[in-house]
């Protein structure tokens, strides 16, 4: 699963740590999604879609090889 | 209205004030069990950890503090990781310890290792009791979480 997180935050021009405060996560937790390490929740998910505007799937790209 | 603000302030509390707070109380309970212990007041000690353990609890209640979902992760898997080595060791440990005490042996028969039986024994009724634990909750959650069997 690769995710454009970073370019997202990029454009709203957000440090990881403002990111975390808006998500109410951790910036530990932010900075695991954006280099790949952690799979968020659905519902994490969701709520990053949802704070940049975008449907999930332009977030997060499924790769069917990984299964 | 200060204490409308206050009390409206812990109610938004994000993580990091729970943080700052929880590290707060925590280092003032430990400065209060320390000085009891020093002044050998041990209900005092006895008192404050309960304290802790009421404000955590009724701060955890009353307040909406989303718990970070990474940070839950890693406690679940390191839960597992510890269940997984430390049943197995004090269930090995125990029957370490009751073998010589079952031996035929004349040394270990006369009761000189009456210590390590004991020690044994309470290794095996710990065993089973995380395992009974585990068991219980597994069911508890299975059945929270919808795996119950198919309904017609």
């Amino acid at each position: 699963m690769k995710n454009k997180l970073k370019i997202f935050r990029t454009i709203k021009n957000l440090t990881q740590e403002q990111l975390a405060d808006k998500l109410n996560v951790s910036r530990q937790t932010v900075i695991a999604i954006e280099s790949g390490k952690y799979l968020p929740s659905l519902g994490l998910a969701f709520k990053i879609a949802v704070f940049f505007k975008v449907n999930i799937e332009n977030i997060f790209i499924y790769k069917q090889q990984e299964e | 209205m200060t204490l409308c603000k206050d009390v409206y302030t812990i109610i938004v509390m994000n993580i990091k004030k729970y943080e700052k707070i929880k590290s707060s109380v925590i280092i003032f309970i430990i400065a209060i069990i320390t000085i009891s212990i020093f002044s050998k007041l041990y209900l005092l000690a006895v008192v404050g950890i309960l304290t802790g353990i009421l404000f955590f609890s009724i701060v955890r209640f009353k307040t909406d503090i989303a718990i970070d979902e990474r940070e839950q992760e890693i406690k679940e898997k390191a839960a597992n990781i510890t269940y997984a080595i430390f049943v197995p060791t004090i269930s090995i440990g125990s029957f370490l310890l009751l073998v010589p005490s079952l031996s035929s042996s004349s040394v270990f028969s006369q009761g000189e290792f009456i210590f390590t039986e004991t020690l044994g024994i309470i290794f095996a009724y710990l065993t089973l009791f995380l395992i009974t634990l585990y068991t219980i909750s597994y069911f508890f959650l299975n059945r929270k979480f919808g795996g119950k069997s198919d309904e017609k």
